[in-house]
């Protein structure tokens, strides 16, 4: 997506919704409740449109796309790029319109609008009092990076946590936030341990080239790393990264081949998954090697793992709708194919 | 029922030019056009030429112009911002600029952006629609905008002063001297606007933010007559453009882009009893800053020159045959930020008969073959015949086969430029239909465009996009045009309508192309009573899709201009005032999705004319 976005193309498609007549993915609307769901964040089109929110109840019936516009009548900006809970609320993180967008996380409902002090904001990650928010800042000056602090009460920004260039996701394992440093648009190395305390980096660990997803189980915090692409300077293998989050010491690096460049890191329960080569590939959350080949063949923009199933979303030709597919987590068979918005680029389990 | 609307005033303007009459022919002295070919070899083609008078009304973009006077659609990032033509449903890239007689498409992205084309310093802009790929080269697909300056002697002299203000604190002004002597000519000019760009989407209060632009635009063509046979003439412009790049409703933006364009031309032209020879010796030159914060230092670039020799050599076997040679030699050099710096040398040799059976009856061949490249070069050929079936009806079939080579930045782009690029090729053929019942004249012409091997940039199975050979698309439709002029004692009025259909689809998912409006409508109506003008320009884009599964949509729109002159003193000597108001019913309508385009806006506009 990065290199779609440098390469200034405004030629991807565009939702405007004022004028969608006969839109024959949205089913009626349902008010209220989106509690019990699942929460599709589709990043829109690039400058000219906005992004959207998509609704999957439960029981995978359905799915009801712009619900967010449905509910509050106004569009959440341009690129959606993820959301995060904390509390009883929703953190939208709109990407090129520099807010994050505050929402009850059941019924959607807008409480908040943060403009202030965003700048390409990318991940939320929420303890109980405070939300942290990964920025590039400007995405050509590798040394405005910050980590933005909101008071989860006022929804007010707070504070600002100066990081190493290019933080991505973020998790809170109930002690440490984790800030893995993708590097923007070219390449870092480093995962920030952040006390949101007192909110200061307390560690720097450094893992393999480009760590692209995390995934917390027990004391472990897995991180894979899609290496150096093709394109770079220099080639470097991916790797698989085991990090002990009672020492926040790596603890094993699994490597993959120099051109295999893995991505979508997921698990659920002790199932671990990630996409490579065309592939979904499936380890557990203790293994001590790579798996050789692949569970099934996909390619998929994300990949998440959740509660006997796995939600793939395809974004097709980036200029029209993608699609939400989703399989049997035990025989891999799809169970659902549903038309999101377009480019769905994050799954959301609001439960 | 809207559409229905349209279809009757379609009608209606059918009707009303059964009485209309012929333009006046545009006459100069002696005149030495730089775009031989296209008088020669496009008599088959629809084309239709904008002439001063036009030129002077909109404002000084080659996008206002061509939005309300042809049937090119355009894309516009905002007002003033990137412009992208679409012509008969092909994209910019498949829309050749002629400069004088000069592919001037960039090679680094294969495009002209209309919006940095000042049309104050040509004669004429003619549109020359089907497709041109044996006269000129590269991206001649859907059509083809001339741009001409003349060379004319033993002509009046001419000079024009002119100053224009209006809303967004926009300004500009162009002077320009046409001096002619018997034997030499000089044209002189320059333009310049600037304007803050910063206008209220209507009933938002919100104001595009970061829109401001400024264009520069100088000129200087000169001719001497050596002999009777024997004429030189020099082309030259300079062209230096600074944009904002305004931002969306849900998008702010910094960025900004400043180019500079030289081109230069000399031209040899030699005649004898049964020959015409030209020699054009050019070079362009073409350099853009990238600017993603506009208050920074840092930025990307792009560079290109290009030397090009053009030798065409016009033969007449006998009255009726008559033959033509072209060699083009173009060596582009291009370098930039991110894609290196590269070499591209092509020579292409081009051969055209056109033969006249009878006083009804011409038929004409002609081909192209390119050398040198590393891709195939394209072989294209277009075929013609113009038959008279009535004094008063004539009808024209064409079959072209045309081609655009690879952009510097498809081949060469860090990351995902493609070196193992073909150029893409399209078929065309084309039927045109001439009512001339003397003074009225009507046209209709049908399209039908295939082309495949079309560039498209997409994700690889890394993710990493990649342009590949991979898209086909087929376009047809239907062009209709009327006029309608009519003189009762001093008032004069003229009437104008033109309509086209155009169905474009991509043949890998069979939906319509995104930003190709089914359906284009430009109306004028012009009145002059003594020394008053007014006229009434209208525009109706139709519905696009901007998705490919066209699941989204922008609405059509329609917008329509007033304008209003008043000249003092003699004609030959002439102050005229004028006021234009576009958009004048203030309609909030976008032309990209997201970008709402201005409301009502003035324009004052105070010219001095001596010829």
């Amino acid at each position: 997506m990065k290199q779609f976005k440098r390469f200034g193309f405004a030629l991807l498609g565009v939702l405007f919704l004022v004028s969608c007549s006969n839109d024959d993915d949205t089913t009626e609307i349902i008010t209220g409740d989106y509690a019990n769901g699942i929460l599709i964040t589709n990043e829109g089109p690039f400058n000219n449109g906005t992004g959207t929110l998509s609704f999957i109840p439960q029981d995978l019936s359905q799915i009801e796309n712009e619900v967010y516009q449905g509910v509050n009548d106004e569009e959440l900006g341009n690129i959606v790029q993820s959301l995060g809970f904390a509390g009883d609320d929703a953190y939208v993180v709109v990407n090129n319109s520099n807010r994050i967008v505050v929402a009850d996380r059941y019924t959607l409902e807008n409480t908040a609008t943060i403009e202030e002090g965003q700048l390409q904001p990318r991940a939320f990650a929420g303890t109980n009092d405070k939300g942290f928010v990964t920025n590039w800042g400007d995405p050509y000056d590798n040394d405005d990076d910050f980590v933005s602090v909101i008071d989860l009460d006022s929804k007010t920004v707070t504070g600002e946590i100066p990081v190493d260039f290019g933080p991505e996701k973020i998790l809170y394992n109930g002690t440490y936030i984790y800030v893995a440093h993708q590097g923007g648009y070219g390449q870092n190395n480093l995962i920030s341990v952040i006390d949101p305390t007192d909110e200061t980096v307390v560690k720097t660990i450094t893992v393999a080239y480009s760590p692209n997803s995390m995934v917390i189980s027990g004391n472990t915090l897995w991180v894979l790393c899609g290496g150096k692409p093709s394109y770079a300077d220099e080639e470097t293998a991916g790797e698989l990264v085991k990090i002990d989050m009672t020492t926040n010491e790596v603890t094993l690096n699994l490597a993959f081949g120099v051109t295999d460049h893995p991505s979508n890191l997921t698990a659920a329960g002790s199932n671990m998954f990630y996409t490579l080569n065309g592939g979904v590939y499936q380890t557990t959350v203790s293994t001590q090697a790579l798996p050789d080949t692949a569970a099934f063949e996909g390619s998929f923009y994300s990949l998440t793992a959740h509660d006997g199933y796995l939600f793939g979303t395809d974004a097709g030709d980036y200029a029209s709708r993608g699609s939400v597919i989703i399989f049997d987590i035990t025989n891999f068979n799809q169970v659902q194919t549903f038309t999101a918005g377009i480019i769905p680029g994050g799954v959301y389990f609001n439960d | 029922m809207k559409r229905f609307g349209y279809i009757l005033f379609l009608m209606l303007a059918v009707v009303a030019s059964v009485q209309a009459q012929q333009d006046t022919i545009y006459d100069l002295g002696e005149v030495v056009v730089s775009d031989s070919r296209l008088y020669k070899f496009s008599q088959n083609l629809k084309t239709e030429t904008l002439k001063d008078s036009v030129l002077q009304r909109n404002t000084a973009t080659l996008t206002d112009l061509l939005t309300f006077n042809s049937l090119i659609y355009f894309k516009e990032n905002g007002y003033g911002m990137v412009s992208s033509p679409s012509f008969r449903g092909t994209n910019a890239a498949q829309t050749a600029v002629i400069w004088n007689g000069i592919n001037i498409n960039s090679p680094i992205n294969g495009q002209v952006d209309f919006n940095t084309v000042m049309t104050n310093a040509y004669d004429a802009v003619t549109i020359r629609s089907g497709g041109g790929s044996v006269q000129y080269g590269s991206g001649a697909v859907g059509g083809s905008v001339h741009l001409e300056n003349r060379i004319a002697f033993d002509e009046d002299d001419s000079h024009r002063y002119q100053v224009r203000y209006g809303s967004f604190n926009t300004l500009s002004y162009n002077l320009r001297s046409q001096l002619s002597g018997k034997n030499s000519y000089l044209d002189a000019g320059i333009d310049r606007i600037t304007s803050d760009n910063d206008y209220e989407y209507p009933g938002t209060g919100i104001r595009n933010r970061n829109g401001a632009f400024e264009h520069l635009n100088l000129s200087l063509n000169t001719g001497y007559k050596l002999d009777d046979k024997n004429t030189l003439g020099f082309f030259g412009m300079f062209g230096d453009s600074d944009r904002n790049f305004s931002g969306t409703l849900t998008a702010p933006a910094s960025d900004k882009y400043a180019d500079k364009n030289i081109r230069s031309m000399l031209k040899w032209t030699n005649t004898g009893r049964s020959y015409e020879s030209e020699l054009r010796i050019a070079y362009l030159f073409e350099r853009y800053e990238y600017y993603a914060d506009h208050e920074s230092d840092r930025y990307t670039f792009g560079r290109q020159h290009s030397a090009i020799a053009d030798y065409n050599l016009d033969y007449h076997i006998s009255s009726r045959i008559k033959t033509s040679l072209l060699l083009n030699y173009t060596s582009v050099s291009a370098d930039g930020s991110n894609i290196g710096d590269n070499n591209r040398n092509t020579l292409a040799v081009g051969l055209m008969a056109d033969h006249t059976l009878s006083e009804h009856w011409k038929y004409g061949i002609n081909l192209r073959q390119e050398f040198l490249n590393e891709f195939d070069n394209p072989m294209v050929f277009s075929a013609y015949t113009i038959y008279r079936v009535l004094p008063e009806y004539s009808i024209k079939a064409n079959i072209s086969r045309n081609y655009r080579v690879p952009t510097f930045n498809d081949l060469f782009w860090d990351t995902g430029g493609n070196e193992d690029l073909e150029p893409e090729h399209s078929m065309q053929y084309e039927l045109g239909n001439i009512l001339n019942f003397h003074p009225f004249r009507f046209t209709v012409n049908l399209f039908y465009i295939k082309a495949k091997d079309m560039i498209k940039w997409q994700p690889d199975t890394s993710g990493q996009w990649v342009p590949v050979n991979v898209a086909s698309a087929t376009n047809y439709g239907l062009e209709l045009r009327g006029k309608y002029k009519i003189s009762i004692g001093e008032h004069q009025l003229h009437f104008n309508a033109s309509y086209a259909y155009t169905k474009a689809i991509d043949n890998n998912t069979d939906k319509q192309l995104i930003y190709v409006p089914y359906h284009k409508i430009t109306g004028l109506a012009d009145y002059s009573f003594r020394r008053w003008n007014a006229y009434y320009q209208f525009l109706m884009n139709g519905e696009v899709y901007t998705t490919t599964d066209n699941s989204d949509t922008v609405d059509a729109y329609m917008v329509a201009n007033l304008g209003i002159n008043y000249r003092f003193f003699q004609r030959d000597h002439g102050l005229t005032l004028g006021l234009r108001i576009a958009n004048i019913f203030d309609k909030y309508y976008e032309n990209v999705a997201y970008r709402p385009m201005p409301g009502r806006n003035f324009q004052f506009q105070l010219t001095y004319n001596i010829n």
